[in-house]
């Protein structure tokens, strides 16, 4: 078995069915025997945000000095009932560091990015392996998710958390469980698991203790009278059904929904789950919105999206048509390093080149970003990602109040699909944001003017 | 100390609790155990959720009806008795303590528990000790389907029946049945226990008042779940 670079490259055909890539796939399954897996996101192109622009004021309403004035960015998380929520997640800025979990990345990465959240003002959340100590330490403001397979899910944690995230799925592979090969399944991941140390991890799907939105109900209220009703409690579903599956989640009594669009990243996934599961975040927004309007808890629930939000303007368009925050992961291992052009060899020793690794799932990461091996860890160092991390966090949200200001808001979160056109005809018809110029939507629902 | 509806002291260290009446009792039964109260009779249970929630060591609850899901749920150390029956989830995610039903539990008693005992004298429903990180799991009656589902680590003790599906993906749980098993799971491989092994279930059995010799069946993984067949690190560049 080689890597790319040491056979001959199969050249692209006239076939457009059959192409390099697919005859590429069909041979490596033929030698493997099982399905392809990888890190990253999906390969497919899906109409994205890129498909809206922003409408700033012009003569119909003013704009606020985008270089000067102030624009708020302050965001909380589950503020919607103090009945319940004592202490609701006060972030300075509409992002925060979505779930990836200590096994996906190594020690080193984790505090790298609770420094780097933490000094923005923000929240990283722990993903699926428990709660590493390091992380707890490094970030003022920590997540602590409960998957189905309940990996060292500690009373003490729980209590120790500033929000609990309970997973039904995520957007990169929806109805299926976590994965983490065996070359990551160090000492220290395994004990943290209690898994036998190499093994290859597939986590379950199904919770051991609750099947529906019912039983779901009394588990959150589990959770608030094991934490004194203290912390939020976060939902994260894939997107999948999304108006259905919104409505069927605010019922549970959850503070929050994490909306996670297939454009979501993961450590490692089968590959045709990446690219042919789930729906684009783009048209998962508008109808999570929707979703809690009908039901007449928009505003009360808090909605987060995630799922391919690569910068400050990407997040405001996800604001604009109705999230409350955004989580980003992929965006944040990038500032933190992945994919530098640093021990290039490595990367081609992966078969790779800067800028194209997807290789996250073999543990060798060249950066030491998502790795347990001790030497590939060594360089990345948490104090000099975190500073990255930290300016990433504001420039992203320096576009954000940019984008907001312009459009004459003085808050982030006063964007609105008013603000958006759309300049595809797709995009239109996924968000119901009329097209450009002719302010007419494609589809049966519009945001703003025209229809 | 100022008198709360609900809460009869019947000592310094003894008290009852009207589950009717008390509100956020979890955390008055918190608030008990600093203050130095070290058994609580609760009454009226009437199988409300989310009894004995997250409580920790040096306090007994002992219940005098049925519960609902989650009894002692995220339980970390105290000592719980119930005398009838409890629903889904008791004992999830328990750390340390034990948990004795007199009657019956329903599905994923257990759950992900890490430590302790739960000791349940009629039958559990379905996913009993699924995810399971440690502790012991005594059934005196018998276990619906999924069993042992992933179970990592801890003991599962059967001295009745179990459904099928039993032990499907276990990692290294240990499971032991008594009677017969309907049918096993993905990757569940059935093994006689050795004399050490069947001496060591017998002492846990004993210690809770079972005695009796017990002629069980040990499942264990097969391992085939733990692995993609080709364990060749390479071939994981193949994309």
């Amino acid at each position: 078995m080689t890597g790319k670079g040491q056979e001959p490259e199969i050249v692209q055909g006239r076939s457009h069915i059959w192409r390099a890539e697919i005859i590429r796939d069909i041979q490596a399954k033929a030698e493997l025997g099982r399905y392809q897996i990888r890190g990253f996101s999906t390969f497919q192109k899906f109409p994205s945000l890129d498909e809206l622009v922003f409408l700033p004021a012009a003569m119909t309403r003013l704009p606020l000095e985008g270089y000067r004035e102030l624009c708020v960015s302050e965001t909380t998380i589950g503020g919607g009932r103090p009945d319940l929520v004592s202490q609701p997640l006060e972030l300075a800025i509409p992002v925060y560091l979505t779930s990836m979990s200590f096994g996906a990345l190594g020690t080193n990465a984790k505090m790298a990015l609770g420094m780097g959240f933490s000094r923005a003002g923000s929240a990283t959340c722990t993903g699926e392996g428990g709660m590493l100590e390091e992380e707890r330490d490094a970030s003022t403001r920590l997540i602590y998710q409960m998957t189905p397979s309940r990996y060292g899910l500690d009373l003490e944690h729980l209590r120790k958390a500033d929000a609990i995230e309970i997973v039904v799925g995520q957007g990169a592979k929806p109805g299926t469980g976590g994965m983490l090969l065996g070359m990551k399944v160090s000492e220290k991941v395994a004990g943290m698991r209690t898994l036998p140390v190499g093994v290859d991890q597939r986590s379950a799907v199904r919770h051991p203790d609750f099947l529906g939105a019912d039983d779901l109900q009394v588990k959150i209220m589990e959770l608030r009278e094991a934490t004194d009703y203290r912390t939020p409690i976060i939902l994260k579903l894939p997107a999948c059904r999304v108006r259905e599956d919104v409505k069927i989640a605010a019922k549970t009594g959850c503070d929050a929904i994490v909306v996670d669009g297939t454009e979501g990243s993961t450590a490692a996934a089968p590959e045709f789950q990446l690219d042919h599961t789930g729906i684009p975040t783009l048209a998962a927004i508008p109808a999570a919105r929707r979703a809690l309007e009908e039901i007449g808890m928009y505003g009360k629930v808090t909605l987060i999206v995630s799922g391919g939000i690569r910068n400050g303007v990407d997040a405001a368009k996800a604001l604009a048509l109705g999230a409350d925050c955004v989580a980003i992961g992929t965006a944040a291992l990038v500032a933190l390093g992945c994919n530098a052009p640093r021990f290039v060899e490595d990367y081609h020793a992966l078969g790779t080149e800067p800028g194209a690794c997807h290789h996250c799932h073999t543990g060798r990461c060249p950066v030491g970003i998502t790795t347990q091996d001790p030497e590939l860890e060594a360089r990345l160092d948490p104090e000099e990602g975190a500073e990255r991390v930290r300016n990433f966090l504001t420039a992203m949200v320096m576009e954000m109040t940019v984008i907001a200001k312009s459009c004459g808001k003085g808050n982030v979160h006063n964007l609105e699909p008013e603000d958006l056109r759309a300049v595809s005809l797709e995009a239109s018809a996924l968000t119901g944001v009329p097209l450009a110029g002719v302010d007419w939507a494609v589809g049966p629902e519009t945001f703003g003017r025209g229809g | 100390m100022a008198a709360i509806a609900g809460i009869t002291y019947l000592s310094d260290t003894r008290v009852e609790v009207d589950v009717d009446v008390v509100e956020r009792l979890n955390r008055e039964l918190r608030r008990l155990n600093d203050e130095g109260v070290t058994e609580v009779v609760m009454r009226n249970p009437r199988s409300r959720h989310n009894l004995a929630v997250g409580q920790g060591a040096g306090l007994k609850i002992v219940f005098d009806g049925s519960c609902g899901y989650y009894c002692g749920g995220l339980n970390n150390g105290a000592v719980i008795e119930v005398a009838r029956n409890v629903g889904w989830g008791t004992g999830e995610a328990m750390a340390s303590g034990s948990i004795s039903v007199g009657g019956s539990a329903a599905l994923g008693t257990g759950a992900g528990m890490r430590g302790g005992l739960i000791h349940v004298k009629g039958d559990c429903g379905p996913r009993t000790g699924a995810a399971m990180k440690g502790g012991t799991l005594i059934v005196e009656g018998s276990v619906g389907y999924l069993a042992g589902f992933m179970t990592h680590a801890g003991d599962l003790i059967v001295l009745g029946n179990a459904g099928e599906a039993l032990g499907d993906s276990l990692w290294e749980g240990r499971i032991y049945v008594a009677g017969e098993i309907r049918g096993l799971g993905n990757d569940a491989n059935v093994v006689e226990p050795d004399d050490d092994d069947s001496a060591r279930v017998h002492a846990l059995l004993r210690a809770q008042g079972i005695d009796g010799e017990f002629p069980f069946k040990k499942i264990v993984a097969g391992q085939k779940l733990w692995y993609f067949d080709n364990r060749n690190p390479e071939a994981w560049l193949k994309i």
